[in-house]
C-alpha cells in the first residue's frame, strides 16, 4: 500500500477512509458476519487499498482494424481497469504515438452504450430486446441451425458476413466455426483492394510493398490516389523526412486531400483517369529513352508489346485531355520521376475503386518497373502486403461434422487474408457455397437452393459497409434469423434477431500483423472481460457446446477453449526465424520487425509465370483483362454528378465515428460541395441537401468547400450513432475490373458512382 | 424483503418475471400508489431501452456517467464507489465486468451501511454513510430525471424511481440531521 498526493478523496471527494483502522472496528463488532446486504459480499484479499498513481500494470496491445499502420499498444491498467493507452516505443513505425482514432480506445469497454449481454429482439426493427442468457441465445440459435439441416440436408442455408472489423488472427475462428458446424455459405472476397491486388498479382506474382520505413530513400515520390495524412498517419513522417532529404513530394488525386496540402505538388486528376496519366508519362519517359532499359531487359517480359502500345495509342495530349493534368505538367513529372532515382509510388487503394482500377494499378506498376524502380530501397510501386501474415490459422481450420454435404465438389474459398488451403484435399467432396460479398444484398435475395435461411454477421455493419442500402433491406426481408455479434448499437444490430456481446481488444488475446509495415505485435489480455461478453472464439465454443448437447456430432469446435492457449497455436517456426524471437512470448517486451529487406523483390525473382516482371500478363487476359496494362474507358456517367465516398478523418469505415471524442469533433455528417456547383444548384453552406439517384437518396448538410471537382458530390464514408445518414443509399454494387484472381471475387466501382443533387 | 432490497432486485432483473415479482414485493411504504401493470414485457422493453440496451441508454444507471467529466463508467466515481465498498469490508460479486456504481449495488451498499449503523453508532461509520449518501444525492437525481423523461419511459418503472429518490430523501433528511449534530460539535 503506497499514498500519493493524488490521493481518492481529492479526486472524487466521497471517500475519506482508510480501510484498515475502519475494517477493524467492524471486525471487533462481529457487524460483518451478518450484513443484509444480498450482492455485496466479504472482500477476499487483504491489500484492496486503491492508489492513483504509479504502480500500474502493463500489457501488449494492437489496433486490429482494417487499417494501414496497424499500431502497437501500450495499455496501462490499475485495479483492473484500463487508465491509458499509448504507442508502442519499441516500433519504430508506431513510435510512441498513436493516432486520434485509436486514443480513443479507451472509450470502447467503459461505454455505458457498449453491448453488454446477448439479447433477443421481438421483431426486427422495433426495439423491443429482451436479455437472455448465453444458454438461452445459443439454444435458439442451435436449434434454428438444426432445423436448416434437418429441412434442406446441409447448412448452405447458413451464411456468413465477416470482414475486416476485427483482423486479429484468431479471429479467423469465426470462419472455422463455420466450417466446424459444416458446409455453410460464404460471401468472401473484399470491397477494399481487391483490383489492385490483383493488378500486382498479374505484374508480379504478389502483392509485396517495400518496408515503408524505407521511404525515406526516396527522391521522388508519388503519392497517388490515397490520403495519407488521414489514413496512415504513422507513414507521414517517412514521407517528411524523404522531402527533408530532398525528395519531391506529389499527391494526385480527384480531391484535395490534407496529403495533397502537405506536398509539393498537386494534381487533381479526373477521377478514374489514372490510367492515362500513368500511360501518358511513360509514353514521354519512352519516347525520350528515360526508361531503364537494363532494368527491362533483364527483369521484364513484354517490354517491346508495352512500347507498341504505347507508340500507338497513348500521347502525351490524350493523357493530358482524359486526365485534366496539363501536358507540360505530365512532361515534367514524367522526365523528374524518371530521373530521380530512387522513385516511388504509393498506390492508394482509393485510386482502385473503379470498374478501371485494376488496370490503373497495372499502368503505374509499369511506371514504377519501367524506370528500374522495382526491387529498389525506397523504390517500389507500394501497396501493400501479406509476407508476415504466415501463421497456422489454427483457429481458422476447422473440420466439417462427419456426413456434412454441401455444394458438390471441391471449390477453394479465397480471399485476401486467406492463406492456408482449407480442407486436405482429398477428403473434400463437398464445398461451401461461395458468394460475393460485394453483392451481399443481391446474392441474398438471388440465392434459393436453398434459400440464405440464416446470416451470422460478425466483424462487420453490412448496413453501413455494404452497397446498395436498400437492396439490403430486401434482402434482410428474406432472412429467417440474423445474428450480429458487435460492440455497439447499429443498423445492422437494429435488423437482427439476436445480439451477441464481443470483446473488445483489450478483453481477448489475439496477434495482428499489418499489411503495411513489417511490425508483429501480441494482443494481451489487459483487463477480464466487461458484462457478458465473448471473444468470437469463445462465441464458437459456446455454440459448439450447445450444438453438441442438442445433437452430439454436429458441431466440430472445441466446447472449452483457453483463448490464450489458442493465440499461441497460431505460431510456428517460420514466424519465430521471420521476426527473429524464440517464443511468442518475446513479444511481450515489445512488437517485433520480421527481418526481411526493405526493398520488396529485391533478388528480381519475382512471382509471375515467367518468373520476372510481366507487362503484358497472359494471366491477367486468362482472368479477362487486358494482356498489356492498356487504358480502360471510366464508367459511364449514370447521373449528373459523380459521388465520391472515402475515408473520414475521425473513423474508419463504420468504427470509431461513434465515440464520444470522435463526435466531438465531427458531430454530423456534410455532403461537400464545389461553391460553383453549389452555386448552379442554388445551394447555401448549411442548406439541407439531398443526393439521390436510382438507388436512393441521402439527405443531410450541404458544406461549401474547393477540395472537391466541381462535377462531384462528396460523403465521407461513416456510421453515425444518432443519424440516419448512409452513404450506401446511393452506392450501387458495379463491380471494378479485377479482383476475381486472388480474393475470389471482383472489388466494387466504389468511385463509379453518380447522382443528382438538389436543395431541400 | 423491505422496499430498498425490492427496487435494488428491480434495477437487476434480467427478464420480465423478475421485473414483475421485485415490483410486487414493494410494500407500499411509499406515498405513491403503484400503477397496476397489465403488460409486463412491455415494461421489460421499456427497461432494457433505459438501462440495458444493446441501443444506446436511455438512462444510464451508473452513478459515474452523471459524475464523471468523461460520462463513461470505470472512471474515478466508480473505484471511489469500489473504495467505500471495501472500507465496509465489501465488494462487488462482478468487481471489473459490471462497474461497481451501477445502482443495484449502490442501494446493496446502503442497505449494509444501514446496518452497520445500526450496530454501532461509531462516528467512523456515521461519516463513511454520510458521504456515501451525499454520493447518492448527487446523481439519483439526475438519474430519476433521466428516467422520468426518456422516451421509453413507463409508468411502473417511474414508480421505482420515484420509490427511490422518496428513500433517498429520508435518508439525507437523518443525513442532515446529523451534519448539523456534527457542525454543532464543531
Amino acid at each position: 500500500m503506497s499514498t500519493t498526493e493524488n490521493t481518492p478523496e481529492t479526486q472524487a471527494g466521497i471517500c475519506p477512509l482508510t480501510r484498515r483502522r475502519f475494517m477493524k472496528g467492524l471486525l471487533a463488532a462481529g457487524v460483518l458476519a451478518n450484513l443484509p446486504c444480498g450482492l455485496l459480499r466479504p472482500t477476499r484479499t487483504e491489500a484492496g487499498e486503491i492508489v492513483y498513481a504509479g504502480d500500474y500494470e502493463i500489457f501488449r496491445n494492437a489496433c486490429p482494424r482494417n487499417c494501414y499502420d496497424t499500431c502497437s499498444i501500450k495499455t496501462y491498467v490499475k485495479d483492473g481497469v484500463v487508465q491509458f493507452i499509448e504507442g508502442a516505443t519499441e516500433s519504430t513505425f508506431t513510435r510512441g504515438g498513436l493516432c486520434v482514432k485509436g486514443y480513443g480506445y479507451t472509450r470502447r469497454p467503459y461505454s455505458p452504450d457498449r453491448i453488454k449481454y446477448p439479447m433477443v429482439q421481438e421483431g426486427r426493427g422495433t426495439g423491443n430486446w429482451r436479455r437472455v442468457s448465453w444458454d438461452e441465445a445459443m439454444d435458439r440459435i442451435a436449434k434454428k441451425i438444426l432445423q436448416i439441416q434437418e429441412k434442406d440436408g446441409n447448412l448452405l442455408g447458413l451464411a456468413l458476413s465477416k470482414y475486416s472489423g476485427n483482423f486479429g488472427i484468431t479471429n479467423y475462428g469465426i470462419e472455422g466455426m463455420m466450417s466446424s458446424l459444416g458446409y455453410t455459405t460464404r460471401l468472401t472476397g473484399t470491397p477494399c483492394w481487391p483490383a489492385g491486388i490483383d493488378a500486382q498479382n498479374f505484374d508480379m506474382g504478389d502483392m509485396w510493398c517495400n518496408d515503408p520505413e524505407d521511404m525515406v530513400h526516396a527522391r521522388y515520390v508519388i503519392l497517388w490516389g490515397g490520403n495519407a495524412a488521414w489514413n496512415s498517419v504513422h507513414s507521414v513522417k517517412y514521407v517528411y523526412e524523404a522531402k527533408r532529404r530532398g525528395a519531391k513530394i506529389v499527391v494526385i488525386d480527384p480531391i484535395m486531400t490534407q496529403m495533397a496540402a502537405k506536398a509539393d505538388e498537386y494534381w487533381q486528376i479526373r477521377t478514374s483517369t489514372d490510367g492515362a496519366l500513368a500511360l501518358g508519362m511513360a509514353r514521354h519517359i519512352l519516347d525520350n529513352k528515360l526508361y531503364d532499359r537494363d532494368w527491362v531487359m533483364a527483369n521484364s517480359v513484354g517490354f517491346e508489346e508495352f512500347a507498341s502500345y504505347l507508340r500507338e495509342n497513348v500521347t502525351v495530349e490524350w493523357a493530358a485531355k482524359e486526365s485534366g493534368v496539363p501536358a507540360t505538367n505530365i512532361i515534367e513529372m514524367a522526365e523528374e520521376f524518371a530521373t530521380a532515382k530512387p522513385a516511388t509510388i504509393w498506390i492508394g487503394y482509393g485510386l482502385q475503386r473503379h470498374v478501371n482500377g485494376g488496370a490503373a494499378v497495372r499502368a503505374i506498376d509499369a511506371l514504377v518497373a519501367m524506370t528500374g524502380n522495382v526491387g529498389k530501397v525506397g523504390g517500389g510501386a507500394r501497396y501493400g502486403h501479406l509476407r508476415t501474415w504466415g501463421f497456422n490459422y489454427h483457429a481458422l481450420l476447422q473440420k466439417q461434422p462427419e456426413g456434412a454435404k454441401g455444394v458438390p465438389g471441391k471449390a477453394e474459398v479465397k480471399g485476401d487474408f486467406h492463406f492456408a488451403g482449407g480442407n486436405d484435399a482429398a477428403a473434400v467432396s463437398y464445398s461451401d457455397r461461395i458468394l460475393n460479398i460485394n453483392k451481399t444484398a443481391q446474392v441474398i435475395l438471388d440465392a434459393n437452393d436453398p434459400p440464405i435461411r440464416m446470416l451470422w454477421v460478425a466483424c462487420k455493419n453490412p448496413f453501413s459497409q455494404d452497397f446498395d442500402r436498400n437492396k439490403m433491406v430486401k434482402a434482410f426481408e428474406k432472412l429467417e434469423m440474423v445474428v450480429t455479434v458487435d460492440q455497439f448499437f447499429n443498423e445492422t444490430v437494429n435488423m437482427s434477431d439476436i445480439v451477441l456481446p464481443v470483446t473488445t481488444l483489450f478483453e481477448e488475446w489475439t496477434i495482428n500483423a499489418s499489411y503495411w509495415h513489417y511490425w508483429l505485435s501480441i494482443n494481451e489480455r489487459a483487463i477480464q472481460p466487461m458484462y457478458e461478453t465473448k471473444s468470437d472464439i469463445q462465441i464458437a465454443a459456446t455454440l459448439s457446446k450447445k450444438m453438441n448437447a442438442l445433437k452430439p456430432g454436429s458441431c466440430t469446435f472445441p466446447t472449452e477453449i483457453d483463448s490464450k492457449e489458442w493465440m499461441t497455436k497460431e505460431f510456428n517456426q517460420g514466424i519465430y526465424d521471420l521476426f527473429g524471437i524464440k517464443s511468442w512470448e518475446d513479444l511481450k517486451k515489445g512488437p517485433a520487425k520480421a527481418k526481411m529487406p526493405s526493398a520488396a523483390w529485391h533478388d528480381l525473382k519475382f512471382g509471375t509465370p515467367s518468373g520476372k516482371y510481366e507487362f503484358k500478363s497472359e494471366l491477367a487476359a486468362e482472368w479477362g483483362n487486358k494482356a498489356l496494362p492498356e487504358y480502360v474507358a471510366p464508367r459511364e456517367k449514370t447521373d449528373k454528378y459523380r459521388v465520391l465516398t472515402p475515408h473520414t478523418k475521425f473513423g474508419l469505415h463504420s468504427q470509431f465515428i461513434n465515440l464520444d471524442w470522435s463526435e466531438e469533433f465531427n458531430p454530423k455528417p456534410f455532403v461537400y460541395v464545389h461553391p460553383q456547383l453549389a452555386a448552379e444548384k442554388n445551394i447555401k453552406d448549411g442548406d439541407t441537401v439531398r443526393v439521390f439517384n436510382s438507388i436512393g437518396e441521402v439527405k443531410t448538410t450541404a458544406k461549401l468547400s474547393t477540395v472537391v471537382p466541381s462535377d462531384a458530390i462528396l460523403m465521407y464514408e461513416a456510421w453515425f450513432r444518432n443519424n440516419p445518414y448512409n452513404v450506401q443509399n446511393v452506392v450501387d454494387d458495379t463491380s471494378s475490373d479485377m479482383g476475381a484472381y486472388k480474393t475470389g471475387q471482383p472489388g466494387v466501382a466504389i468511385h463509379d458512382q453518380f447522382a443528382d443533387l438538389a436543395k431541400v | 424483503m423491505n422496499d430498498i432490497e425490492a427496487i435494488r432486485d428491480f434495477f437487476l432483473a434480467g427478464d420480465a418475471g423478475k421485473l414483475k415479482r421485485s415490483y410486487q414485493q414493494l410494500s407500499g411504504s411509499f406515498e405513491a400508489t403503484p400503477p397496476v401493470v397489465e403488460d409486463w414485457q412491455e415494461v421489460e422493453f421499456a427497461f432494457n431501452r433505459l438501462f440495458v440496451g444493446p441501443a444506446a441508454l436511455e438512462a444510464p444507471p451508473f452513478s459515474s456517467v452523471y459524475l464523471d467529466a468523461q460520462g463513461l463508467v470505470m472512471g474515478q466515481t466508480t473505484m471511489a464507489v469500489r473504495q467505500m465498498y471495501a472500507a465496509l469490508g465489501l465488494e462487488s460479486p462482478w468487481k471489473n465486468s459490471l462497474p461497481d456504481d451501477h445502482i443495484s449495488l449502490e442501494l446493496d451498499a446502503a442497505l449494509a451501511m444501514n446496518h452497520v449503523l445500526k450496530k454501532l453508532g461509531h462516528s467512523e461509520i456515521q461519516e463513511l454513510h454520510a458521504r456515501f449518501m451525499n454520493h447518492m444525492t448527487r446523481w439519483v437525481p439526475l438519474f430519476a430525471d433521466r428516467v422520468l423523461t426518456a422516451p421509453s419511459r413507463h409508468p411502473a418503472i417511474n414508480h421505482v424511481v420515484l420509490c427511490l429518490s422518496d428513500w433517498l430523501d429520508k435518508q439525507t433528511c437523518g443525513l442532515k440531521n446529523y451534519q448539523s449534530a456534527r457542525e454543532e460539535k464543531v
